[in-house]
């Protein structure tokens, strides 16, 4: 059976529950790279000029360490998703830059998918790639409209029933129980975290803060939680029509929980996140006219555990005390 | 109304071309910023986010200085892209009106009918300063003087690249070259233009040179707006030529001009060559000029160039993506990356090219088996 890696970085949280269904069903079998650590950070960070950002130097540990496991490596370059709005060219770049820095890699599936394109270009780089597996093209139909279907699963389960990216997978891939919905917990504050989902749901990358921040007893309410379409009408009021597909759900996810009337929002984003660097910008700015208490935070290789959590313990305290002598 | 635009290489010459045309007055329709100085550097990074890139900081802190002298109305690039570039105009517009600047902004879309986009915005301009309506044919008249300008200053600066290698008496080429910017600026006519070029080429040819200089040659690539702009890249052009190496850089206005707004249309692309060299490494485009710098490295090489400096501001997203690539492209040739941002210092500059260029001659002994004969 062929083995198909996907890294356990990048787009992963957003697609792994639609590309795991396409390959499966095109009879490949479909592996991916442990979670983060220590080993595959240094990996990455070996090989990648030192001023690239922190997620893509974890791609490339998360394909080293596949290395001789698999015999095709899936790192898409995921251009654009419609609507003239296009991804960080690191993302665009990503099958290009695996090649140039990991040259002993086994082979890259790297299809472009471009949507500005128009549907032609979509659908043969699709069965271009499908051409690896198999030689039937209706089987590649069938496959392609398996994988749509469970990615709307994947988008429904967590906007409807309020989950991660890394909770919705973990059910509907890994088989794991679904949390016993029993009395929920006195929570006493409503807080939005906004970021990409590769850094909120990798657990070495943004240091558990999710896991921080309900032991904490604090409500976390991230992108994904708000379906997309409301999403991208919240970013469009905030900065007009988007440029950046992935910024969108952001942005949006910040404009749309402040308006909801959340009691913080935090900003967790790699240092070096082009795309952020510009966008959280907005978000901060209208944080600022609403008098909504926003916290960023930038991790890199360097950040603590302790540092980031005495930055999370000051900020919830001071909205306890902010809430205290308002009422 | 009083236009205020940001400093780009020398787009204030043709912009002021521009405008004296129109019949605006310097200084009070057109307010041209000072040259970039610390200031604005310091003014641009006191306001920016603090990840944001350095033309961002940049263009920002000449805009607020063209706000101090009275500007209403800014001109800044706007694109739907892949890079930044798009939200430039949106960020620094939140910021100035934080800051009290009560600023409209007019963005020129420079990703679709640029040339159209461009003709418009200077229509709107000039309808809104002199308050009668504008025959388009004059726009177009101004918008080629403009032009004749740049493609002047461009023509005389790849003179200049060839001389300051050579030149006997270091720094005389520069001093001529600043003087022919200013005459050119001055200049009223597309006739008097042109003697400008004539008289100041033939005067940074008479330099006296070492004829028996054989200097390194080294190829300029990266980002367009640290290319360009010599405050952003520390000068090094200038730094380079006075070690005696001679510079050659693809990115120029004038052809951007050139290309983007005229022949682009016809379906000339500038860098089908450069796209195909890039092609083994990078077939698709990835933003800003990402692309472009691989590519250039494989055909420089080809030409037999020296090195490479590839100039990129910091966490520049096409920019990495190419260094990450051009690290491991079977061509070989030097590369010197140079992240350009607020905290680079010129002397830390200097010590890099200067052993960048020691690397150079030294390679080239060694192929050729003799002494690089360095004029001065």
């Amino acid at each position: 059976m062929v083995k198909v890696c996907i890294p356990r970085a990048l787009l992963y949280y957003q697609y792994y529950p639609a590309w795991k269904t396409f390959f499966e069903r095109l009879g490949a079998e479909v592996i991916i790279s442990p979670p983060t650590n220590k080993t595959i950070l240094n990996l990455g960070v070996s090989r990648a000029v030192a001023d690239t950002c922190l997620p893509v130097k974890l791609f490339f540990g998360h394909v080293m360490s596949m290395m001789g496991k698999c015999d095709y490596i899936f790192a898409p370059a995921v251009t654009s998703l419609g609507n003239k709005a296009y991804n960080c060219s690191k993302i665009i770049g990503l099958p290009d830059m695996t090649r140039a820095l990991i040259p002993e890699c086994p082979a890259i599936l790297g299809p472009e998918i471009n949507l500005d394109k128009g549907r032609y270009h979509f659908y043969r780089n699709i069965y271009d790639l499908g051409r690896y597996f198999t030689s039937n093209p209706f089987k590649i139909k069938k496959a392609v409209e398996e994988s749509w279907r469970s990615n709307l699963a994947y988008q429904g389960k967590m906007s409807s029933e309020g989950l991660t990216p890394v909770e919705a997978i973990d059910i509907m891939c890994h088989g794991r129980q679904e949390p016993d919905s029993g009395p929920a917990p006195s929570l006493s504050l409503a807080i939005a975290v906004i970021g990409h989902p590769y850094v909120i749901g990798d657990d070495y990358l943004s240091h558990r803060l999710i896991h921080l921040l309900e032991s904490m007893g604090v409500k976390v309410l991230v992108p994904e939680m708000v379906p997309e379409g409301t999403l991208y009408d919240a970013a469009k009021r905030l900065v007009g029509t988007p440029h950046w597909s992935f910024e969108t759900d952001i942005i949006g996810a910040g404009e749309y929980y402040m308006e909801e009337g959340v009691d913080g929002v935090i900003d967790l984003s790699v240092f070096g996140c082009g795309p952020d660097s510009m966008m959280v910008n907005f978000v901060q700015h209208r944080a600022k006219e609403l008098k909504i208490p926003f916290l960023h935070l930038s991790v890199d290789e360097h950040t603590s555990d302790g540092g980031l959590l005495t930055r999370v313990e000051a900020f919830l305290d001071m909205i306890k005390w902010r809430e205290k002598i308002c009422v | 109304m009083r236009v205020g635009i940001p400093h780009f290489g020398n787009v204030h010459v043709a912009i002021g071309a521009v405008a004296d045309r129109l019949g605006a007055i310097r200084g009070k329709d057109i307010i041209i910023p000072p040259p970039m100085t610390k200031k604005t550097l310091d003014l641009g990074v006191k306001y920016s986010p603090t990840e944001a890139c350095l033309p961002y900081k940049l263009t920002l802190g000449s805009l607020i200085e063209a706000c101090e002298l009275g500007a209403d109305t800014l001109i800044q690039a706007r694109g739907t892209g892949i890079c930044r570039l798009g939200y430039y105009a949106r960020g620094q517009e939140l910021m100035l009106h934080d800051l009290g600047y009560d600023a409209r902004f007019l963005t020129l879309d420079i990703s679709h009918h640029k040339f159209a986009n461009l003709l418009r915005l200077m229509k709107d301009i000039t309808n809104d300063t002199r308050g009668n309506k504008m025959w388009l044919g004059e726009v177009i008249s101004a918008f080629f003087f403009g032009i004749a300008k740049l493609i002047v200053l461009d023509r005389m600066e790849k003179v200049l690249y060839r001389v300051r290698a050579r030149e006997l008496d270091r720094g005389m080429a520069n001093l001529v070259y600043k003087e022919a910017v200013e005459a050119t600026n001055d200049a009223l006519s597309v006739r008097e233009v042109r003697k400008i070029a004539r008289e100041y080429t033939g005067r940074l040819n008479k330099i006296p040179q070492n004829p028996r200089a054989d200097p390194v040659k080294v190829s300029i690539v990266g980002e367009i707006y640290v290319v360009i702009e010599p405050f952003a890249n520390m000068d090094i052009e200038m730094e380079l030529g006075k070690l005696g190496v001679e510079v050659e850089r693809t990115m120029t206005l004038s052809r951007w001009v050139k290309y983007s707004l005229f022949l682009n249309y016809l379906g000339i692309n500038e860098w089908r060559k450069v796209h195909k060299l890039a092609g083994p490494y990078l077939d698709h485009d990835v933003g800003g000029d990402g692309w472009e710098s691989v590519g250039e490295k494989v055909l420089r090489a080809q030409e037999g160039y020296d090195g490479v400096v590839h100039l990129a501001p910091f966490t520049c997203m096409p920019e990495i993506v190419a260094q990450n690539i051009m690290a491991s492209t079977r061509e070989d040739i030097p590369v010197l990356s140079v992240a350009c941002d607020e905290q680079m210092g010129k002397q830390g500059m200097l010590t890099r090219i200067e052993a960048f260029v020691d690397l150079l001659e030294f390679r080239r002994r060694k192929r050729d088996g003799r002494k690089v004969c360095n004029a001065g």
